[in-house]
């Protein structure tokens, strides 16, 4: 959000006498960028007290990882991160696409990042549905739940800022001189990536 | 355009302000004075109540030392706050004077990071001592094992006989013998207690599905307050027990009595009769036997009313208003402790079968 | 009628707050429908409906009030790649009263608009305490049962943690913050809105707990588990509150640190920066990193309360220690949260008014930072009693004693700003100087708890109340005073009363002490904290401590009449009637609508009294200003 709230000035420098003079500019990096690098901490501090919540049930309390009779489907989601991973790239593509003012790239590259994001949610869900415990069942569920279930919030948020470029590339914004608004929700949807990548290694892997 | 053009500056010879000239050693003489007074001040001052164990002593010189460290630092920042506003305050005149541009001095700033420095490494180096004097494990230590619920304390003692079970003391008070090594296994039913005896000075938190233990050696006979330190809930305040400390002959008979208690007298009502007498019973053993006394239940709390006394010759009805708004009649000589959630907890069903139970089992007659 | 349903503001937010509200009742029936429960009788996870529903609108109604409020209205163009307003006039300034009551974007509306909304809770707070002190004047129970009592201290301690100090001091330094670095408004103008509106969602809330069934949250402000997750549901007035406290805080430190980064004015360097922007420089990292931990804490207490999660149940593999790690790690570092932006403010107070540049500029700096880090080293102090591992207690003790050298830093260098100055007694610079040595005391009384041992004895009494008080009131409030008084000419264009200020500081001075500095005795003979009752020894100090507590309300009403009474018939105030060098002294009191119509210039330390010609910023741009630079204006930079 922070990013958006900068985002709109840019784009209509022509009433600019009506408002604030300009401020100066008294550092390289952009303004946007830099709330949602500062975000992105945040972020991971939230992440950071659920991996907290983790250790202390699985390291400290000693319990046993996964609880006695559960199976954590391993390989599904081990593919379904190779689909989220891959999301990563499409997007990367899409960047590079309207840095070159490639309208079609852009579109063609948001739109497949979008629903490998949204494949990943889906499969997530499913995996809930079978995955045969529930976070009610004890503190190895609960967290189960808690950190892949964060994540998932996250994915969607991001869902929903990839989804706003998708519409606006396809209302014609973003330009090779103009593209800071899909650069930024793109930071952060490589931010959900890895961060999944953590996830999976410590709740599936480990 | 309503700005100011620019900066005031300052310029012009600075004058001679002649009342303010600073002498720092007479601050220092000052500073000094006023250290020791207060450093006697507070050690004159009687802060603790009674000590009774081995490790008050340590813990009491602990704070004095404390004290002797710190009451200068406090009087030396206000003896320095108050020098510079009688000997530098604006006087007549002076209005658009300015200080001299002292930028800082690097020796000074040396030294004001390097005393607090060592000052406060001798302080937790001292403290560390203190902890392994107070916490060392001592030769045959007699466990009790202490249980926190919401609002009691019970207290369990190995059994002389060596049978491994346990004797129970649940009339809130704490037996030890004088001069024995105790440690205090803690544990807690519900929700977090703290278990301290300020006459011992120790004291821990008891934590639902740990045991948590610390050690004293109470080494005074008397009687001392058993306070819940944590807050617990509505009856925190009033979680108090008595730790009675005695010489080691009482403590054995005590403990004996505790071991072959008297016959228990047979239950008074009907204790299996319908379904939803039975169903309150439990209720009443998992909730309520805490605070109240109850001999159909077993119950000997005494935070709130002896219900085998006050109950009888009520309805149901009266009884169950009694559990779902405690505060509605306040019984006299108690205060209003008793959660008003139950309906909120145990559902109506639960505060109608308890209103049942109790009005059938403390029936007169 | 339609028409004002329709357009942003509060009776399309009161409409929409009522919509919201449906709107999860709704779910909640469909939910309970679809899984069989029946709708309106027990059953189910959270046993009654209209509990469950009360929750699910906690959460959700706030932000349907926003909507309607329109704090949103800018992303949804966006977001829809629709044209957007641009910034301009409409969303600045205020004309009249009203404009306090919208989504404003002018960081001077948003920051007076926090001041005041803070010290509105401030006082509810406070009003709670005087409660608290009511019952405690005697042994045995007097107005309020255990229940209410214990409700009462934990939403004073909370409306005064969350809704006083974090957001009064985010206030303040959002008013003369973005003045201070030269810059015309925050990064983020709409964010901050936002943020500003999240805080008396919070602040209702947890002052509306008390009319939830089964009665307001009586945790403490700490919120243990398992006491918090097994409460009636007053305690998620708590739990979601501070959500949304937690977000605006960690949104306007965002906000902050952008601005500070990339916003300041040409010339204006991080060593020419005045230590009140270093100070919130400093406080806004910690909100952004710690911060999320309490939110994450709740969460837990949340998903355990209400969908029968496992975090705390130790008999289902759960950990209950695992909540006051988590809890502390934010709420350590909070306590400097409430500290550090005081210390900005009273460098700001007492270089101006002892008429000295600051000593040891970038020691002052360094020091902020040293604590930034200190204070993530610290958390496990508030654990020493918990039951958790032994060993941890030894590194935590020897970090939170070093905490102290960098305060100590702090203190020293401001007692030689003073040493040799030209002293001005006024209202601003008596609460700086209350504050250094009331600060003192409760930090030397932090330094006590630090001892293992002694805090085992100590921990959970009567001390720990008079540690607290002493940072919290003779600490951070004290600077709040201090700053308030400071700016109170800039934000209203008034001159206060002199007279009723010094009669507020002498007043609250001698009753603070009076209030707290007993209790230091009465903890360490015994008498446990968040008691409704105590033994009869105590009786006498505890009269003795609630009646200089009323004397200590009373003189709260003496700064808010003066407040109230100097704004709206004060005298004017002039640009700069303290003679400061810093920027928001060199504009108009109040300051135009856009700070500055042509971004200033730096050209020398802000704290240079004394230097003779010294100047530290120029109205003028860049370009122009250059060649007029001072021959000593350089000298901030050897100033150290
Ligand atoms: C503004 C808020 C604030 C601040 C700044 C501090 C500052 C400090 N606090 Fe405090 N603290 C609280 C707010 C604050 N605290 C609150 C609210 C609680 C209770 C929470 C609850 O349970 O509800 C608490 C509880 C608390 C505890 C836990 C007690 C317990 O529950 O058992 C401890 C223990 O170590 C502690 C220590 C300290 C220390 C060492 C400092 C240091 O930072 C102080 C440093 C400052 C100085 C020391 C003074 C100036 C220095 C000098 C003049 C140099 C020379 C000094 C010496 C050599 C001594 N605090
Ligand atoms: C910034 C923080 C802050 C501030 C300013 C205060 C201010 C005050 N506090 Fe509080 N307090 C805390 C933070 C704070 N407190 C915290 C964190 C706790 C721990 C809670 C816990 O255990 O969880 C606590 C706990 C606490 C307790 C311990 C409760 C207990 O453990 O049982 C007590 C008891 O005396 C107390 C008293 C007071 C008093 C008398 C004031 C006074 O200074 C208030 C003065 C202000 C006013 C009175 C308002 C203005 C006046 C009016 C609105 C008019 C009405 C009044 C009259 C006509 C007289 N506080
Ligand atoms: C925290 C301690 C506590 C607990 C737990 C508690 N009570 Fe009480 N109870 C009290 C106190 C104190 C009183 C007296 C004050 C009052 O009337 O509210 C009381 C009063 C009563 C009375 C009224 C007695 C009379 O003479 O009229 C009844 C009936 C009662 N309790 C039943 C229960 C039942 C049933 C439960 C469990 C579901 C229960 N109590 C749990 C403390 C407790
Ligand atoms: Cu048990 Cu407080
Ligand atoms: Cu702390």
């Amino acid at each position: 959000m922070a990013a958006a709230a900068h985002l709109g000035s840019h784009e209509h420098e022509d009433h600019h006498h009506h408002g604030p003079p300009e401020a100066n500019r008294s550092s390289r990096v952009d303004p946007a960028t830099l709330g949602m690098m500062l975000f992105i901490i945040s972020e991971i501090m939230v992440f950071g007290a659920f991996f907290t919540a983790y250790f202390f049930i699985r390291v400290v309390g000693g319990a046993e990882w996964p609880a006695e009779g559960d199976h954590l489907p391993k390989l599904i989601a081990g593919f379904n991160t190779a689909i989220l991973v891959s999301s990563s790239f499409t997007l990367h593509y899409a960047q590079e696409a309207i840095r070159k003012d490639n309208r079609r790239g852009l579109q063609l590259g948001m739109l497949v990042t979008f629903l490998l994001g949204a494949t990943f949610l889906f499969i997530q869900i499913n995996e809930y549905v079978h995955v045969g415990f529930s976070p009610q069942d004890h503190a190895q569920g609960t967290i189960f739940y808690g950190l892949t279930g964060l994540h998932g919030a996250h994915v969607t948020i991001g869902l929903v800022l990839l989804l706003f470029v998708v519409i606006r590339s396809f209302r014609g914004h973003y330009s090779s001189q103009s593209h800071l608004g899909m650069e930024v929700p793109g930071i952060y949807w490589h931010f959900v990536d890895v961060m999944w990548i953590v996830v999976y290694l410590t709740v599936y892997i480990i | 355009m309503g700005l100011e053009e620019r900066s005031l500056a300052q310029t012009g010879p600075r004058p001679e302000r002649p009342h303010a000239r600073a002498d720092w050693k007479q601050m220092l003489g000052i500073g000094i004075v006023a250290s020791i007074l207060g450093v006697v001040a507070g050690l004159l001052i009687d802060w603790f109540p009674i000590a009774a164990s081995n490790e008050a002593k340590p813990i009491d010189t602990l704070w004095d030392v404390l004290i002797i460290a710190s009451v200068p630092v406090f009087v030396g920042v206000c003896v320095v706050v108050l020098f510079s506003v009688i000997k530098f305050r604006m006087r007549d005149g002076e209005e658009e004077l300015d200080g001299p541009p002292i930028h800082g001095n690097t020796r000074l700033e040396v030294i004001w990071t390097a005393i607090p420095a060592i000052l406060l490494v001798g302080l937790c180096t001292y403290a560390f001592i203190v902890l392994e004097d107070v916490e060392k494990a001592q030769a045959n230590t007699m466990e009790v094992r202490v249980v926190g619920e919401q609002f009691a304390w019970t207290f369990f003692y190995p059994n002389p006989d060596g049978s491994g079970e346990e004797i129970a003391a649940t009339r809130g008070e704490l037996y030890l013998p004088v001069n024995q090594p105790i440690k205090f296994n803690l544990q807690a039913k519900d929700v977090l207690h703290d278990f301290w005896v300020p006459a011992f000075r120790m004291k821990k938190d008891a934590v639902p599905g740990m045991t948590v233990s610390y050690r004293v050696t109470p080494n005074r006979i008397g009687r001392y307050p058993i306070v819940c330190a944590e807050l617990c809930g509505l009856g925190h305040a009033t979680m108090r027990a008595t730790a009675v400390v005695v010489s080691r002959e009482d403590f054995d008979a005590w403990l004996e009595e505790q071991a072959n208690p008297p016959e228990p007298t047979p239950a008074a009502g009907g204790g299996g009769g319908s379904g939803a007498a039975a169903d309150g019973k439990q209720l009443f053993t998992a909730n309520c036997a805490s605070c109240h006394t109850l001999s159909d239940a077993g119950a000997n709390g005494t935070t709130g009313p002896n219900l085998d006394e006050t109950l009888p010759g009520q309805d149901a009805a009266a009884i169950r208003t009694s559990i779902a708004e405690p505060s509605v009649e306040i019984v006299d000589g108690y205060t209003n402790i008793m959660p008003n959630d139950y309906e909120q907890r145990l559902g109506a069903e639960g505060v109608d079968a308890l209103a049942e139970y109790l009005a059938e089992v403390t029936k007169e007659g | 009628m339609t028409a004002r349903l329709r357009a942003p503001g509060l009776t399309r937010a009161g409409l929409f707050l009522v919509l919201g509200t449906l709107f999860c009742a709704a779910i909640i029936v469909a939910v309970r429908e679809a899984y069989g429960y029946p709708v309106f009788a027990d059953g189910g996870i959270v046993p009654k409906a209209q509990n469950a529903i009360l929750l699910l609108s906690l959460l959700i109604a706030p932000l349907w009030f926003l909507v309607g409020l329109g704090a949103f209205d800018y992303w949804f163009y966006w977001a829809a790649g629709k044209r957007t307003r641009p910034e301009d006039h409409s969303g600045h300034g205020a004309t009249s009263w009203k404009d306090y009551f919208r989504v404003n974007t002018d960081h001077k509306v948003i920051g007076i608009q926090y001041v005041v909304t803070s010290f509105f809770f401030m006082l509810i707070g406070g009003l709670l305490a005087m409660l608290v002190r009511a019952e405690l004047a005697a042994p045995g129970s007097q107005f309020v049962d255990a229940n209410a009592f214990n409700g009462l201290f934990s939403v004073h301690a909370s409306l005064m943690i969350f809704l006083f100090i974090i957001p009064v001091f985010a206030g303040l330094a959002n008013y003369v913050l973005p003045l201070m670095i030269g810059a015309p408004d925050m990064a983020f103008p709409r964010l901050n809105a936002l943020s500003f509106w999240m805080l008396p969602i919070a602040g209702v809330m947890m002052t509306a707990s008390f009319f939830a069934p089964g009665g307001s949250f009586s945790t403490g402000w700490t919120a243990y588990a398992p006491l918090s997750t097994s409460a009636p549901i007053g305690q998620m007035f708590f739990t979601i509150g501070v959500q949304f406290a937690g977000a605006s805080s960690i949104a306007t430190a965002l906000n902050f640190l952008v601005t500070i980064i990339t916003m300041r004015a040409p010339g204006m360097s991080f060593w020419r920066m005045p230590l009140l922007v270093w100070a919130n420089f400093s406080t806004s990292l910690l909100v952004v990193i710690a911060t999320p931990f309490i939110a994450a804490s709740q969460f837990f207490v949340l998903f355990d309360y209400a969908l029968g999660f496992n975090f705390f149940r130790p008999e289902r593999d759960g950990d209950i220690l695992m909540y006051q790690h988590v809890f502390w790690f934010y709420s350590h570092p909070a306590v400097y949260i409430m500290m550090l932006p005081g210390f900005g403010i009273i460098s700001e107070v007492l270089a101006v008014k002892a008429r000295k540049p600051i000593f040891g500029y970038r020691m002052m700096a360094f020091s902020l930072l040293a604590i930034v880090l200190l204070g993530f080293t610290v958390w496990a102090h508030h654990m020493f009693v918990s039951g958790m591992q032994d060993w941890i207690r030894i590194p935590m003790m020897v970090t939170t004693a070093i905490i102290a050298v960098p305060t100590g830093i702090k203190i020293f260098s401001w007692l030689a700003t003073l040493w040799k100055g030209v002293l001005h007694m006024d209202t601003p610079m008596l609460w700086a100087l209350g504050f250094i040595t009331m600060f003192t005391l409760g930090g030397i009384s932090g330094v006590v708890l630090a001892m293992v041992p002694m805090d085992i004895y100590v921990s959970d009494t009567y001390f720990i109340v008079a540690h607290i008080h002493y940072v919290l009131y003779g600490g951070s409030l004290f600077t709040i005073y201090a700053g308030v008084y400071y700016w109170f000419p800039k934000m209203t264009g008034r001159m206060f009363d002199e007279r009723l200020g010094k009669i507020h500081f002498w007043m609250t001075f001698v009753s603070f002490n009076a209030t707290f500095g007993p209790m230091h005795l009465v903890g360490v003979k015994g008498m446990p904290r968040r008691v409704a009752d105590y033994a009869e020894e105590f009786a006498a100090w505890n009269l003795f401590i609630s009646l200089s507590s009323f004397v200590l309300g009373l003189s709260t009403l003496v700064f808010i009449y003066n407040m109230v009474a100097s704004w709206r018939g004060g005298r004017r105030a002039s640009a700069n009637p303290w003679r400061a060098l810093t920027l928001e002294w060199q504009v108009t009191s109040p300051p135009p609508v856009f700070n500055f119509d042509r971004i200033p210039t730096v050209v020398g330390g802000p704290y240079e009294y004394g230097v003779p010609g010294h100047v530290h910023g120029i109205m003028e741009p860049a370009e122009e200003a250059r060649p007029k630079q001072a021959a000593g204006a350089s000298s901030a930079e050897e100033g150290v």
